[in-house]
């Protein structure tokens, strides 16, 4: 007893410190934190617009020291689960839908079909068994989180790309040589191409904003309106920044991103006219008070937009060879009035970009599809298209489950024009074990100028174990899309913005490193016809093999159990007998054994018998 | 007044139904949920078990809406819902790992029922069925004596106080017949060789919109306030035989209060314990003894100065 009072005083003395700490920290902290909320809008090919929102939270806040006790605008939930796994930089999507750069250049955060993520953990980690355990724990929590099945990541379909998805943000190793900052130990990577994304998704992403979405840019998310796009994409990034010019220091960037595709003949109205209401059903009613930046841009870098307010201010920058113009409006003199901020664009007809034929199309894009032979063998092949007059450096990751083995030696890396086999500069492969790790192969290869290459690696079609195929194992098997990284030279279709920023307002006066734009693009995913059983089968074998042995066995137990006699086939003889075992059974003696084997002879209703007993 | 002695209020609502031409039973058991959701159970205390994505589903022509009618009067899908276990997660072994709390450490807390002896549980199945089984997703089956088996254990683990089991399917009342534990209120859509109906199709989605149980229920329930006096006995007498053609089964031998004194809320609702103390809490006075010092944190020790940078994003290549 007396032990538990102490306890308990000191829990309380604890308790009491902790609090008085907690509000100078508070007091301290009140104004390092920032949320910023954005939106861009951007028409593209075949009248389709792309809108782009991003919630930057920029935190002065340094994940190594702090440990997330207090805070204002980052999410709780999340800091939490970054603090107790040791998370350096979290990058998670949810999509739906396949991002076309053929046609829509590069969207400004790339997303694989499906759910997508990828961690690069702390450097406290006790060894590859620690980080491996810190991110199955990662994943389940946050498969609670935001209602997604990253449960069903495991070391089955986790990979540790090497020379793709590097941080994205700031390392301390980096400086320290080339060794720490090359190293694969820390980084995880899956992905689930199957993943539906609905409501239920974006209701838990939707809470974790400071505003949730009753106010401001979030107010025009509306379920109805995001899952009848042609893509649709949600993602949460977090990862360190440089504090200042010197980056002797960090802070925190969280990010909640949305990206839609709306198709404006699918919408119904005019094609060559979009606004805000017609986007998203409602206009924009209010600002979220908590947000330092509540702005709204519209690429009107093709000056082929009208729109029906004059913007508050316009904006021009070249990037990388590339002009860009936004007209900005900012939300907090907009959206205060009762009637809501409704932004009508007409798209000029004489404009390329309601074309589908006359766009011009982005340096480097893809495409990948399977090819078969039957059901026993199949193919991958992806196929990259340089536009580009010279030669691109160029990384392709393909991630493969492990029931689709692929053949390394079958790796074809060939010019298609010309048919020149084109040798990499590095391959990095790590065979794929059933059940336990999937296929894992990088190539890191130069594509000649103005050239499609071709890559192709054949595999196989296996069977699984019958209890291993899913309730709809018809409907195909999905294997998530690759990535194909490279450094473009120039910054058409490109509106990404470099590492050392975080808003979109800050893309007029950033400075890419020595030009280098880089894309990181998903290709297709698709679905894979294993061959699948009958299901019904082991049902039909039972029912087989009961009839079968019903048949069977009752004629063989007759045979190999019975013994045969003749009988005597005369009448007489038959009718004596009967007479004489009548009297000897009015006199009470036994009956002789002749009279018994006359039923024995007749083995076909004993058959019977047997076989409805079965 | 009636006392009810419980302390909190629970929701397990379960669709076993995979494929599109089983819309009716996501329509079925969200219905239930909107309605749990609306009278106060929070979405931290509904376990949603969803085995297929009917809203965002390619055929759906009205992407992220489910609704309950042709008239398409009333989402139950809404734009705040919260599914805990869906798609391929919606299998017997989860859904009795899930009742009897025996769940890998990892699992996160929204995927747990984290119910104690005062916990009022509603229990709410929806999909096909047959004398005696449950199908989940067409592809395994829940028994009558194995969900009997898991609701003991709940009671022997005191995981509940009571609990109101409620099932939507074809024989469903052979799913409570094997029950043994106490506080169990049950009810089922039709008795056993009966089939239950489903109530309307919707030439829009082309496929049966919702099952006629569920329908009234949710038509009932939807005139239900959490400050409603109705009481479990008309609920139980929610959809007589003339709207479900089914014949609806209850079973209360089990259940120790009469029905007609227990109100609705008792399971549809929440009850959120509010305690006010009036005497404020001192903790914050005094001073710290000094011989304590050691749990004050200590002033961070200035770092070294570190340099950061950004990493590159192209491939380093050394030659091996």
């Amino acid at each position: 007893m007396a032990m538990n009072d102490i306890g308990m005083s000191l829990l309380v003395l604890l308790f009491s410190s902790m609090l008085s700490a907690h509000s100078t920290i508070a007091s301290h902290r009140s104004q390092t934190d920032h949320f910023h909320e954005e939106v861009i809008f951007k028409s593209v090919a075949d009248a389709k617009v792309y809108s782009y929102f991003q919630f930057t939270t920029l935190w002065n806040n340094s994940f190594e020291t702090d440990r997330f006790d207090h805070c204002r605008l980052f999410p709780r939930s999340l800091a939490e689960i970054i603090h107790t796994f040791d998370v350096q930089e979290l990058h998670i999507s949810l999509t739906e839908g396949h991002w076309r750069h053929r046609y829509w250049g590069y969207p400004i955060i790339e997303a694989s079909p499906g759910a997508e993520i990828w961690v690069w953990f702390g450097k406290n980690n006790k060894g590859k068994d620690d980080i491996d355990r810190r991110w199955k724990g990662l994943t389940s929590t946050l498969s609670g989180l935001l209602c997604t099945s990253f449960n069903f990541i495991n070391s089955a379909n986790s990979v540790r790309p090497k020379f793709s998805f590097r941080p994205l943000g700031v390392d301390s190793s980096a400086e320290e040589g080339s060794e720490g900052n090359d190293d694969n130990e820390r980084v995880r990577y899956a992905v689930l191409p199957r993943e539906i994304v609905c409501t239920e998704n974006l209701t838990p992403w939707k809470k974790m904003l400071p505003c949730d979405s009753t106010k401001g840019l979030a107010s025009l998310l509306n379920a109805r309106f995001i899952h009848n796009t042609n893509y649709h994409s949600i993602g949460a990034h977090y990862r360190q920044m440089c504090l200042d010019a010197e980056c002797t220091d960090t802070k925190i960037e969280f990010k909640q991103t949305v990206s839609l595709v709306y198709d404006l003949v699918l919408l119904g109205g005019r094609a060559d006219e979009w606004s805000i209401r017609k986007l998203f059903g409602t206009g924009l009613f209010s600002y979220c008070p908590l947000a330092t930046t509540s702005n709204i841009y519209v690429d009107v870098s093709d000056n082929n937009i009208e729109l029906n307010k004059q913007p508050d201010s316009t904006h021009t920058a070249q990037i990388g060879g590339n002009h860009i113009k936004y007209a900005i409006y900012d939300v907090h003199r907009h959206a205060s009035s009762t009637a809501g901020f409704n932004l009508v664009a007409k798209i000029r007809s004489t404009s390329s970009s309601m074309s589908p034929m006359r766009h011009s199309s982005p340096l480097l894009h893809v495409n990948r599809y399977i090819r078969e032979y039957g059901k026993e063998n199949g193919g991958i092949v992806v196929k990259i298209y340089n536009n580009h007059r010279k030669p691109l450096v160029v990384t392709y990751f393909e991630n493969i489950p492990w029931f689709v083995p692929i053949y390394y030696h079958t790796l074809k890396i060939r010019r298609i024009d010309n048919g020149e086999e084109i040798k990499p500069l590095a391959k990095r492969y790590a065979p794929g074990s059933t059940r336990t790790r999937p296929y894992y192969l990088e190539v890191v290869l130069r594509v000649p100028g103005r050239s499609v290459v071709e890559l192709s690696v054949d595999f196989d079609y296996t069977f699984l174990k019958w209890q291993e195929y899913p309730p709809d194992a018809n409907h195909g098997f999905y294997v998530g899309s690759a990535v194909v990284s490279a450094a473009l030279p120039y910054a058409r279709n490109y509106r990404s913005l470099p590492a050392s920023v975080s808003l979109l307002q800050d893309i007029f006066n950033a400075t890419w490193p020595s030009n280098s734009f880089v894309v990181q693009m998903r290709t297709e995913s698709f679905i894979l016809g294993l061959p699948t059983p009958d299901f019904s089968m082991p049902y039909n074998v039972i029912c087989l093999a009961c009839t079968v042995v019903a048949l069977a066995f009752g004629p063989l137990h007759n045979i190999t159990t019975k013994r045969l006699r003749l009988a005597s086939h005369s009448a007489k003889g038959k009718w004596k007998a009967f007479v004489v075992s009548k009297i000897a059974k009015i006199f009470g003696r036994s009956a002789p054994n002749d009279a018994a084997s006359c039923s024995d002879s007749v083995p076909d209703s004993s058959v019977n018998t047997e076989a409805t007993k079965l | 007044m009636l006392q009810s002695r419980h302390t909190n209020n629970w929701a397990v609502l379960v669709d076993t139904s995979r494929f599109w031409f089983n819309y009716r039973h996501v329509a079925n058991v969200l219905s239930i949920y909107r309605s749990v959701k609306r009278l106060g159970i929070p979405d931290s205390q509904i376990i949603l078990m969803i085995a297929d994505d009917m809203a965002c589903n390619p055929r759906n022509p009205r992407p992220a809406t489910v609704f309950n009618n042709a008239d398409q009067q009333l989402n139950v899908y809404g734009d705040d819902v919260e599914v805990d276990y869906r798609g391929y997660e919606v299998t017997v072994e989860n859904f009795v790992r899930l009742l009897t709390s025996r769940l890998p450490p990892e699992t996160p807390r929204s995927k747990q029922l984290l119910t104690d002896e005062g916990s009022n549980i509603l229990i709410y199945l929806t999909g096909h069925g047959g004398d005696g089984f449950l199908k989940f997703q067409d592809s395994e089956e829940i028994t009558s004596q194995e969900l009997a088996d898991a609701l003991e254990q709940m009671w022997q683990k005191r995981k509940y106080h009571e609990i109101f089991f409620m099932i939507d399917t074809c024989q469903a009342a052979s799913m409570y017949e094997k029950f043994y534990s106490p506080n169990i209120l049950a009810m089922a859509s039709s008795l056993v060789g009966e089939d239950s109906l489903s109530h309307h199709i919707d030439p829009a989605i082309g496929v049966y919109i919702i099952d006629r149980y569920t329908f009234y229920a949710l038509r009932f329930l939807e005139k239900v306030q959490p400050d409603s006096a109705l009481n479990m006995s008309s609920f139980l007498a929610v959809c007589p035989k003339q709207d479900c053609i089914s014949t609806v089964g209850v079973r209360t031998d089990l259940f120790a209060r009469d029905p007609a004194k227990v109100p609705i809320t008792d399971f549809f609702g929440s009850i959120r314990p509010v305690e006010l103390t009036f005497v404020p809490e001192e903790i914050l006075q005094g001073t710290m003894p000094p011989e304590l010092n050691f749990l004050i944190p200590a002033e961070e020790p200035c770092r070294e100065k570190r340099k950061y940078s950004y990493v590159s994003q192209l491939p380093k290549i050394t030659k091996d």
